[in-house]
């Protein structure tokens, strides 16, 4: 390099510094120090113990005290994470896709519906979690009202251990506004020319839509969809200040043992393996639908 | 362009050290006047941190001003893990007020300073405290901490109720003017008290175990003659055959109920959390629950017509504390316990720590040494409407005394079966576990016996391994850097 590279270098990594220190000291580092902890018994305020594999192993595969396989909260924290992602991912992007469709067909007051759909997005998480707390009272709630007013007795949505989990992913639907404005960013970004190609050639709605729209906004639903699996597998807020986890931990999210682990329990060295647990889980659902994108996600001029 | 860089790169190396020589930097401990700051983080906000503030107030004005120090009060929530953090960070708090459980949990760890010595300095020893308080205090044989507040907890019955249920308690054969005196009596009363619609739903309830709330079931097996812990050989007792009556005896009444019908009556507080207008023992919806001296500042605020049944409060506070007790809409009677033994409780409290890496120990523990003298502690027990840690009280504390029923919180803990929270480092984890274990217990997804040998076997294995960790660390501590 020349000097003047040399100097450029150092100018540029100078305005880069804010960033890089604050990278090292405040993500690069923990991380690093986070994956040796896992491999520690620390509970933060005496000198970390290396037990080796010993947190994952309790965690994972070593046979517990009641005869089962590894911690039998974190299997039960960890099922109800992937079903509440497999019942609120699927929802959530078909919800929102359904409603920028709609609003994307050009009806009139548009930008009023716009922002109706996304004014929820803007109240505070726990002003929302106090509202649908008395919404779905099993007694006073508005949704069992409703309920009773057609002669169905609604159920004790978060007192009951079957339907505390749908309530919340019921809930987890009422902030579906980000996403429908990404999806209308994207439907708008369609080229009418290919939507009159295909009424030329006799598509109808649906073909449109299946041939044209879907395509079209394929990386838009990707990006969606990405997010949405890390945003779901770490749930956390809306749970602990509705139901804390209960009744009878049926809605016990992975984040909230973890967190449980670490500032309760004060196991920061089995909450680290749990840590690194969760971010392998993400990484690999991650990286298969990064895999499967190349099949079903169409860039324009890619 | 270049002249315009230099001037941007000028710009932020002198803003940056601008900010470095005159930004914002922890205070100094050590002012000029040479009085020494202590900051005290306590839980409280609210009415509750005003009346500490008070008693903080009189301290710098005299003892404070006196011996150069003062005292900073800031309200800090979830104070207990901000004081790990910051004691991690080796800033902590001079005086931290956590809750009774933070005892063994961080003293285990080393995270809290011994007070025997300078406890012994200013005349606080085990003489001085109600046995209960003491020993919660303690941790492995030594001081960790000393009673800000304290609370036991007794069965609370509002009159009202009991009056409008007059004719079904008295064709029950009891006495609509008093509290249930044997657990047998409690269960009679209970049925007697409930009101059920047509259609099978709960209008009102004698009395539900888990109101108002899971945090006290793991409690239950106190009065049924358990311990939840055997402290010489580290070994729990959750699943004893005591605790397992205790835990059968709460399911019965789900049984009783229906868990459809239990469950939709509990719904009715959701979202209030336990401390709201819409309380079931408020509106009237709930005849008879445990709870705690703190409930006289509670009805004051959120239900005053309940402290002021018969005339104004400002009119009763003249007459004599018998007489006042009648001007109450509820009242206060030690809970019954299942075998018979007369004043079983559980007494928990408020605690005042000093951090281990606190760097003024001596002062924080005189300002705690003044809130633990007899007229003071009197003073803030008073205004929090809790009973005193100390064995004796004076007269005026009882006459005087927000609570009529002070005296039922006094007697319950200074009983030899006052029982405080077990001395277990994993307190938090086993706590959570048997709250689990009660919600299943209450909704009949689980048998006693078969959660509690479930959750026995968990905990002590944990606990175990919690010991055999703790057992390496302390060895290797003392073999010291190699």
């Amino acid at each position: 390099m020349t000097r003047g590279e040399w100097k450029r270098l150092a100018t540029g990594l100078t305005f880069l510094s804010p960033w890089i220190i604050g990278f090292l000291f405040f993500m690069a580092i923990p991380i690093c120090l986070s994956f040796y902890y896992s491999l520690t018994d620390f509970p933060l305020l005496r000198e970390p113990v290396i037990i080796g594999l010993d947190n994952y192993a309790e965690l994972l595969w070593r046979r517990n005290e009641t005869g089962g396989i590894g911690d039998p909260v974190f299997y039960k924290s960890l099922w109800n994470t992937f079903f509440y992602a497999a019942m609120a991912l699927p929802s959530g992007l078909l919800l929102s896709l359904a409603l920028a469709l709609v609003l994307n067909l050009g009806v009139k007051g548009q930008s009023i519906y716009r922002t109706l759909i996304f004014l929820p997005t803007l109240v505070p998480m726990v002003a929302s979690a106090m509202v649908w707390m008395w919404m779905f009272n099993t007694r006073l709630g508005v949704i069992n009202s409703m309920l009773r007013s057609i002669g169905i007795e609604g159920p004790g949505w978060l007192t009951e251990t079957q339907w505390a989990m749908p309530a919340l992913v019921f809930m987890s639907l009422w902030g579906v506004g980000h996403t429908v404005i990404i999806y209308l960013a994207g439907l708008q970004d369609v080229p009418a020319a290919l939507y009159e190609a295909a009424e030329i050639d006799g598509a109808g709605t649906w073909a449109r839509m299946r041939h044209v729209t879907i395509p079209c906004i394929s990386p838009v639903i990707f990006f969606n969809l990405v997010m949405g699996i890390i945003g779901t597998l770490q749930v956390f807020a809306i749970p602990y200040i509705m139901t804390g986890g209960g009744p009878a931990r049926a809605t016990y999210f992975y984040t909230m043992y973890l967190y449980d682990n670490a500032f309760q329990y004060l196991k920061f060295g089995y909450a680290s393996a749990m840590a690194w647990i969760q971010f392998l889980i993400i990484l690999v659902l991650t990286g298969i639908a990064f895999w499967s994108s190349k099949r079903w996600v169409h860039y324009q001029g890619g | 362009m270049r002249f315009f860089r230099n001037i941007l790169v000028w710009t932020l190396i002198l803003s940056a050290f601008t900010l470095l020589a005159f930004g914002p930097r922890p205070q100094l401990r050590k002012g000029e006047s040479g009085v020494v700051t202590i900051e005290y983080w306590e839980k409280w906000g609210g009415l509750e941190a005003t009346q500490m503030q008070s008693i903080i107030d009189e301290f710098n004005q005299t003892v404070g001003k006196e011996k150069g120090i003062f005292v900073r009060y800031l309200s800090v929530s979830s104070v207990n893990q901000k004081t790990l953090v910051a004691t991690a960070a080796n800033v902590p708090p001079d005086v931290a007020g956590m809750w009774d459980g933070n005892i063994p949990q961080f003293s285990a760890l080393g995270a809290l300073a011994p007070l025997d010595e300078l406890a012994a300095g200013y005349g606080i020893t085990e003489e001085y405290y109600k046995p209960v308080y003491w020993k919660g205090c303690r941790y492995d044989g030594k001081l960790y901490g000393l009673v800000s507040t304290p609370a036991a907890v007794a069965l609370h019955w509002n009159k009202i109720v009991f009056q409008e249920a007059e004719e079904n308690l008295r064709a029950a054969g009891l006495d609509p003017d008093r509290a249930p005196r044997t657990l047998d009596e409690l269960d009679a009363y209970a049925a007697a008290l409930d009101l059920i619609s047509d259609e099978g739903w709960v209008e009102r309830a004698g009395y539900v175990p888990v109101q108002p709330g899971f945090w006290w079931t793991h409690f239950m097996p106190f009065w049924f003659g358990g311990e939840l812990y055997d402290e010489a050989n580290r070994k729990l007792c959750l699943d004893i055959p005591e605790a397992v009556a205790a835990y059968e005896w709460v399911r019965s009444y789900s049984v009783k109920f229906g868990v459809k019908s239990i469950t939709e009556f509990r719904s009715s507080q959701q979202g209030a959390g336990t401390i709201s207008t819409v309380e079931p023992f408020i509106v009237g919806t709930l005849a008879m629950e445990q709870q705690g001296p703190w409930r006289a500042n509670y009805f004051n605020v959120l239900a005053p017509h309940l402290n002021e049944w018969k005339m104004p409060r400002e009119e009763a506070a003249r007459l004599p504390v018998e007489e006042r007790r009648k001007n109450y809409a509820w009242g206060a009677a030690p809970f019954p316990s299942a075998d018979g033994r007369e004043l079983v409780c559980y007494a928990g409290f408020d605690v005042l720590t000093i951090p281990s890496a606190s760097r003024h120990k001596r002062e924080a523990f005189e300002f705690i040494a003044f809130v633990n003298r007899r007229d003071v502690m009197e003073r803030l027990c008073s205004m929090h409407s809790k009973n005193s840690p100390l064995r004796d009280v004076t007269a005026a504390f009882i006459e005087n005394h927000p609570n009529p029923y002070v005296q039922v919180f006094e007697d319950l803990s200074s009983s030899p079966h006052a029982r405080g929270l077990p001395r277990v480092p994993i307190w938090a984890e086993v706590q959570a576990e048997l709250s689990t274990i009660a919600q299943e217990i209450f909704l009949l997804k689980s048998e006693p016996e078969e959660a509690l040998t479930r959750v026995q076997k968990r905990m002590q294995a944990k606990l175990d391994r919690f010991f055999e960790i703790d057992d390496r660390r302390r060895k290797s501590e003392r073999a010291g850097p190699s």
